[in-house]
């Protein structure tokens, strides 16, 4: 007996090839609407003088040579970058301590692990905003100095304290996230080579540097890359200690601060901004090359 | 099938930028340049923060209009205070700026060169006679014919001041400083009897301050800034010398308008600006500091306290123009801007409203008391800041000033740095 005809299934089958971006087209749109659409804009304002009520006309390569003698974006850059030397090298081997610490399961463990994690959770200016209240000329640390009989110090008044400042609450705000990374990381580390070690005389600190460091090292990439990157893009901490000027006479301004200061507002020069914003592009594929490079080598 | 995908690759490609090429569009089908049509249609009206605590009042405006005039709908839309400029920008490069905006002049400056204002000079000149005179001013922009926004609330705050601390540091707490140098002269007598303990001023000076000590800020064409005068270094060097002996606060380089406040309300600094509308705040959350507070009057050394004027501009290319501006004259008339009053401490930038006994007779409160002196004051109130006055150029004038008293450059080096900072970006602005 022939099997009956369906209608509609010529049809169907000529849709067929279409199919896989039918469904793909949601996501297309997406990706094209909010990170296409917005890099190849800010590429193209890059080499023009666009304002934000005036479309602007392409200077070519004007506003980079501006930036070669604005000060204030050496200052951007200079703190950008000291912040990713500050941030990154605790945001890869304290949460990794935590993560050991945490790790082993003994009574009452969770709650410090949900603890530790808090902090990733809580929004970024309701904790800044706790954070210069207590760091304050007159806040709790100043006030416990006090009371130890030293001066109080000006944590949100001197340049590199601020700057010090916002690390310290990237760094304790970083550490539950990186802890969690880690966590799944040391799970997969087996046991036996710890015993090996042990067996064979390794004290702790050895097993650490021998054992575990080597097991979690691509992690440990991993998480230099995510947060050099984050590190380089900061914003709301360093917006929160050091105000919307950026610190004493701005010299705590970041890249993206001086991104965002430049290029909103109704007389914001979008152009110069985007020209900003490319070169923190440019520098963050670097970092993240530079830090693939470097696990490359090490690996070879 | 090659056809079928090739179709299909062209409509998903349309289908992504269509949507997209409509962002930077803007309105091409702009209304009427006029305003003396049939007042009809749909309007939409945008106010600055003000829905929290006031939306009976203009729920009940809205609808007064709707009855006097049949046929029209007014939708409300109120943005947060916080990125209010950023919200404007944002409509006005996406062609869905509101036909009615609440504005200060210095957003309307951008807006107007823009295109984007309505010149009320042209399109609503019958109505100039009803405000006073400087209030209607306050919205032309230098170098350009016209005037792009209808005044609406006016504000100037008195200065307050914690009695105790000046009698702590021998000072007479019923006599306090009105000029600048007697300002001066008080903070660093507070620094020394305090050990430099208490500050006196936690911010550092700005645009406006440079006005109300005298120094010219604009030149007469508004084309250069002009503050780095003899005057205006000599404004900076006094300020270097209260930050040198800690009688301006150690944090004033960083502070915002709300962490100087918050100073003030917990006694670490001994004078700030503020508003009526403070008052209930202090008695709230500072008791203590509410049954010392003294009200002073604004500081200035030109006889002239400084104006905040807030204005309704009309969207030049609203398509029911008749409407817009016959909202916002109805919004701002002399009779809705006296009942606004009476609803929150802002005073009327209509003619004749500051001589209603309400702005002129005092009832033995603090509240009656700041709102009598305000009023009084308002009459001869100047708005110090330039209408081109960017934020851009603020934070540069900032960044300038906070070298100079840090000592990292002198006192003329940083106002000649901010005048050519600010020239700059106004040559920009083009």
């Amino acid at each position: 007996m022939a099997s009956p005809t369906v209608p509609g299934a010529r049809r169907v089958r000529r849709q067929l090839p279409s199919s896989p971006w039918l469904f793909a087209a949601p996501g297309l749109l997406i990706t094209g609407a909010f990170i296409l659409y917005p890099f190849v804009s800010t590429l193209v304002n890059s080499f023009t003088d666009r304002r934000t009520l005036v479309p602007g006309e392409y200077v070519g390569l004007d506003n980079f040579r501006e930036l070669l003698h604005d000060d204030m974006f050496w200052t951007g850059l200079r703190n950008s970058t000291l912040y990713v030397l500050g941030v990154v090298p605790a945001l890869v081997l304290l949460p990794l301590l935590l993560a050991l610490l945490v790790q082993k399961n003994i009574p009452g463990i969770t709650f410090f692990r949900s603890a530790f994690y808090t902090p990733v959770v809580a929004s970024i200016v309701v904790v800044g905003l706790i954070w210069v209240w207590l760091l304050d000329e007159r806040g709790l640390v100043n006030s416990l100095l006090e009371t130890l009989g030293a001066s109080p110090v000006g944590f949100l008044s001197d340049q590199w304290l601020i700057l010090l400042s916002a690390m310290t609450v990237t760094v304790w705000k970083g550490l539950g996230y990186y802890m969690i990374i880690y966590l799944a990381a040391l799970a997969n580390v087996p046991r036996e080579l710890h015993e090996a070690a042990a067996v064979d005389g390794a004290g702790a600190v050895r097993r650490f540097l021998t054992v575990t460091v080597p097991a979690v090292r691509s992690t440990m990439v991993l998480v230099a890359a995510l947060s050099s990157v984050a590190a380089f893009k900061v914003f709301s901490e360093v917006y929160l200690m050091a105000g919307p000027s950026g610190g004493p006479a701005g010299e705590d301004t970041t890249l993206v601060m001086l991104v965002q200061r430049t290029g909103t507002g109704l007389t914001g020069r979008v152009g110069y901004a985007s020209a900003i914003s490319v070169v923190v592009f440019v520098v963050t594929v670097a970092l993240m090359l530079l830090v693939l490079r470097a696990d490359r080598k090490e690996e070879s | 099938m090659p056809t079928s995908r090739r179709t299909f690759a062209v409509a998903a490609v349309a289908a992504l930028v269509l949507p997209l090429s409509a962002c930077g569009s803007g309105g091409d089908g702009a209304g009427p340049a006029d305003a003396s049509g049939k007042v009809e249609g749909d309007i939409t009206f945008q106010t600055w923060n003000l829905r929290a605590n006031f939306k009976p009042y203009f729920e009940g405006l809205i609808a007064d209009f709707e009855k006097k005039y049949p046929g029209t709908e007014v939708k409300w839309v109120d943005q947060p205070g916080e990125g209010y400029a950023d919200k404007i920008s944002a409509d006005a490069a996406g062609g869905t700026l509101p036909d009615v905006v609440n504005v200060s002049p210095d957003l309307v400056a951008p807006l107007a060169k823009a295109g984007l204002a309505l010149d009320l000079d042209k399109a609503a000149g019958q109505y100039e006679k009803e405000y006073l005179e400087g209030a209607w001013a306050s919205h032309r922009i230098p170098g350009m014919d016209g005037t792009y926004a209808f005044p609406w609330y006016l504000n100037t705050g008195p200065l307050f001041y914690n009695k105790s601390l000046f009698d702590k540091a021998g000072l007479d707490p019923e006599q306090p400083p009105r000029t600048y140098d007697e300002v001066f002269d008080a903070a660093l007598r507070i620094a020394e009897k305090t050990g430099g303990d208490t500050a006196t001023l936690a911010n550092v000076p700005t645009i406006e301050d440079f006005g109300r000590y005298g120094v010219p800020l604009m030149n007469e064409e508004g084309t250069a800034f002009t503050f780095n005068d003899a005057k205006g270094v000599q404004l900076l060097t006094r300020y270097k010398e209260l930050y040198e002996a800690k009688a301006l606060d150690s944090q004033a380089l960083t502070a915002t308008p709300e962490s100087s406040g918050k100073k003030f309300l917990t006694g670490a600094v001994a004078m700030n600006p503020g508003s009526a509308l403070d008052l209930a705040n202090f008695k709230k959350q500072a008791p203590n500091l509410y049954k010392n507070i003294g009200i002073t009057d604004q500081i200035t050394s030109t006889g002239h306290v400084n104006m905040y004027v807030m204005g309704l501009m009309v969207n030049a290319q609203s398509r029911r123009t008749p409407a817009a501006v016959a909202f916002a004259h109805f919004v701002t008339d002399a009779a809705h801007q006296m009942s606004f009053a009476k609803q929150v401490a802002i005073f009327p930038s209509t003619a004749g409203s500051l001589d209603d006994p309400y702005f002129t007779k005092e009832d033995g409160t603090d509240e009656t008391r700041v709102r009598v002196a305000a009023a009084k004051s308002l009459k001869g109130a100047v708005n110090y800041t330039p209408v081109l006055f960017s934020e851009q150029m603020k934070t540069e004038l900032r960044n300038e000033v906070a070298k100079a008293l840090q000592g990292k450059q002198s006192p003329q080096e940083a106002l000649d740095n901010a005048v050519k900072a600010c020239d700059r970006l106004l040559q920009q602005q083009g």
